[in-house]
């Protein structure tokens, strides 16, 4: 092999603005104290982006609106806890523990919703993310209820050979990190592998992809379970950096919070667009919050101005910064996410 | 048996008054879906601020505490809950004309935008109430002639839940006329039956949008209103709204007014049943209901091919 086929198979795993993410996340705990933020800011970035990159596989890729999100988010941090409490206090079987039974809900919801498409699936979602928080405040013997599931361990990274504790905000952020860069080059590889070509065309055209003798159906199944196990894994995470599990990130209005990130950030027509979104979110929510307690009143109006004028988000002002500038455009992905789809196509 | 029967009667009647108040909320939010083709998130916050003005408009709890208007809180309670019945509407209906020409920028695009669009404005108006009203809960103070409660046999039966199954059957009855006796009904049918044919008449299609938006949105506020003494008055009220709305829609099937009425009244039943057996479990059982409802019947009982559907 010479050495540009190297470079090309390097270009196909990563990417300019892929590396420029590790490089700002990577160094992010050395000097977001100097800039006047704080450590736990960026535990909170960091797993937000891992569950709004789920969310965004979703909407953003496969045209789904998930509007219940939020469920299983809150049941990755209770089936962390309770793998904790119950099964072993091992970091990586925890993690296990949390992402299958997550996968496996998301997967039995998925069951029931994957004919679905549009307003219809947003409701099946919406009405089993409901009835999966009705049984989280309920069953009070196995999530504590209303009180949350508490005292959940920051569990040590075992390498086999040595132990690394996570107890300080600093040390897990590293460890979220981690799970960040496996799973944006994990992502980045699916929506440009064979498999994502077929769920940007289910979203621009379902019946059409059917036609072509592809399963639909399974194909939603299967992003969707994706997604429902990443976002396992945000909650495991989002479990420790509390030290616990609470119900209110089940409810209607996380998932519908997690919608705006997406958007807001451009997740229609960018990979990066969550990523964008999130660090707006949060910016938002500190420095609004700062001075006005209904700061959430003003996110709102940015969202609501955001979908009428640019409902391209963060992204799309950046693309039309660097036409202005007479740059090229950034290559696009796929010119098919470029567009919103069609209203259906039968 | 009979004895079973009797203590089951106070809870049709809950059943019956609160399946006529979700009708009437569903019939607002179908006319929305049929003009428009938008699914309005913020149907629950305008039922919400429909409900927190008459607060305002009927004690000085709500907020209004200026000398200048004390004359008018010294008037008799009645004559106040007829001005708060009718100006509260109106001014959700000011609302409901903002939240449309927000939402024409989404028209002919993915109706993911407007569910979007309507879920940020959602999200904007319960914010809002809760800075202007704070997150504590109101009441709504209601005249003495519709309040209290008379005995049938053994049990209790509310005053107030057969004045608001009445009331809430007459609006149902005039909004009937309304649609079907009326010029203006009949332009608003044909508007959501295809409503360029209708601008192809001649007829002045953004108006006729922005006139039936707040005619929903007043819709949705007299719903809020009545049901305010039944929920009480929180800022999240207008979540609660929204999904029996949805869930009546689903069943009842869009365009269907009939069908409409019907679901209100089933989907009031079993939500007044579960919460008289199964207290703890009664709002689980709306979303049990939608789930089953999408899963086997996604047109309902009488739907046709909607904006649901793209």
């Amino acid at each position: 092999m010479n050495q540009n086929s190297y470079l090309s198979s390097f270009r196909a795993w990563f990417t300019a603005p892929m590396l420029l993410s590790f490089l700002v996340f990577g160094t992010m705990p050395l000097w977001i104290d100097a800039v006047g933020l704080y450590q736990y800011l960026g535990l909170e970035v960091m797993i937000w982006v891992i569950f709004a990159l789920a969310v965004n596989l979703l909407l953003g890729y496969t045209g789904l609106p998930s509007f219940g999100h939020g469920a299983f988010l809150g049941i990755g941090a209770y089936a962390f806890g309770l793998t904790q409490f119950n099964v072993a206090a091992n970091l990586w079987l925890s993690l296990f523990g949390a992402v299958a039974v997550t996968a496996i809900l998301g997967g039995l919801v998925a069951l029931l919703i994957s004919h679905r498409r549009g307003i219809y699936f947003a409701l099946m979602t919406i009405a089993c993310a409901q009835i999966f928080y009705f049984i989280a405040s309920k069953w009070t013997d196995v999530t504590g209820g209303e009180d949350g599931l508490l005292n959940i361990a920051r569990l040590p990274v075992d390498l086999g050979l040595t132990e690394i504790s996570i107890r300080s905000n600093f040390s897990l952020y590293y460890l979220c990190f981690a799970a960040y860069v496996i799973i944006v080059v994990g992502l980045w590889r699916l929506v440009h592998s064979p498999f994502g070509k077929v769920i940007s065309a289910i979203k621009q055209n379902d019946s059409r992809v059917a036609f072509l003798g592809y399963n639909v159906w399974l194909y939603k199944w299967l992003i969707f379970t994706l997604s429902c196990a990443i976002t396992g894994l945000a909650g495991a995470l989002f479990a420790m950096a509390q030290e616990g599990a609470y119900i209110n990130i089940m409810s209607l209005q996380w998932s519908g919070i997690a919608i705006l990130i997406v958007l807001i950030g451009g997740g229609f027509i960018s990979f990066w667009g969550p990523v964008l979104g999130v660090i707006f979110y949060f910016l938002a929510r500190d420095i609004l919050g700062a001075y006005t307690e209904t700061w959430l009143l003003w996110f709102g109006l940015i969202f609501v101005g955001m979908v009428m004028f640019k409902p391209e988000g963060l992204a799309g002002m950046w693309r039309d910064g660097r036409t202005l500038l007479g740059r090229k455009p950034a290559p696009q992905p796929e010119p098919s996410v470029t567009e919103p789809s069609a209203a259906g196509g039968d | 048996m009979a004895d079973f029967l009797l203590t089951l009667l106070p809870h049709l009647l809950n059943g019956i008054a609160l399946g006529l108040l979700f009708a009437l909320l569903s019939l607002g939010f179908m006319l929305i879906i049929g003009v428009m083709e938008v699914i309005n998130l913020a149907h629950g916050s305008l039922f919400a601020l429909g409900a927190y003005f008459a607060v305002m408009l009927m004690s000085q709890d709500g907020g209004i505490t200026h000398p200048f208007m004390a004359p008018y809180f010294d008037l008799p309670i009645v004559l106040r809950y007829i001005v708060a019945l009718i100006v509260a509407p109106a001014f959700v209906a000011v609302v409901g004309m903002g939240l449309e020409v927000c939402l024409r920028r989404t028209y002919g695009k993915d109706p993911l935008y407007g569910l979007l669009l309507t879920f940020g404005a959602a999200l904007v108006l319960e914010e809002m109430i809760r800075e202007i009203w704070g997150p504590a809960e109101y009441f709504l103070p209601i005249p003495k002639a519709i309040s209290g409660g008379f005995f049938f046999g053994d049990m209790i039966y509310s005053n107030y839940r057969i004045f608001a199954a009445v009331f809430a059957m007459a609006m149902i009855g005039l909004l009937w006329a309304f649609l079907n006796r009326t010029p203006y009904g009949a332009v608003i049918k044909a508007g959501a039956h295809d409503s360029e044919m209708v601008r192809v008449l001649g007829y002045n299609l953004s108006r006729l949008r922005l006139y039936v938006f707040a005619f929903g949105a007043a819709l949705a506020a007299i719903a809020g209103i009545i049901m305010a003494p039944i929920w009480g008055v929180r800022p999240h009220v207008g979540v609660d709204a929204v999904i029996p709305a949805f869930v009546v829609i689903v069943l009842g099937g869009v365009g269907s007014f009939w069908g409409a009425v019907s679901a209100g009244l089933l989907v009031g039943m079993v939500v007044a049943l579960t919460a008289a057996y199964l207290t703890e479990w009664s709002l689980l059982s709306m979303y049990l209901l939608l789930l089953v409802v999408v899963t086997f019947r996604s047109r309902g009982f009488a739907g046709k091919a909607s904006a649901l559907e793209a």
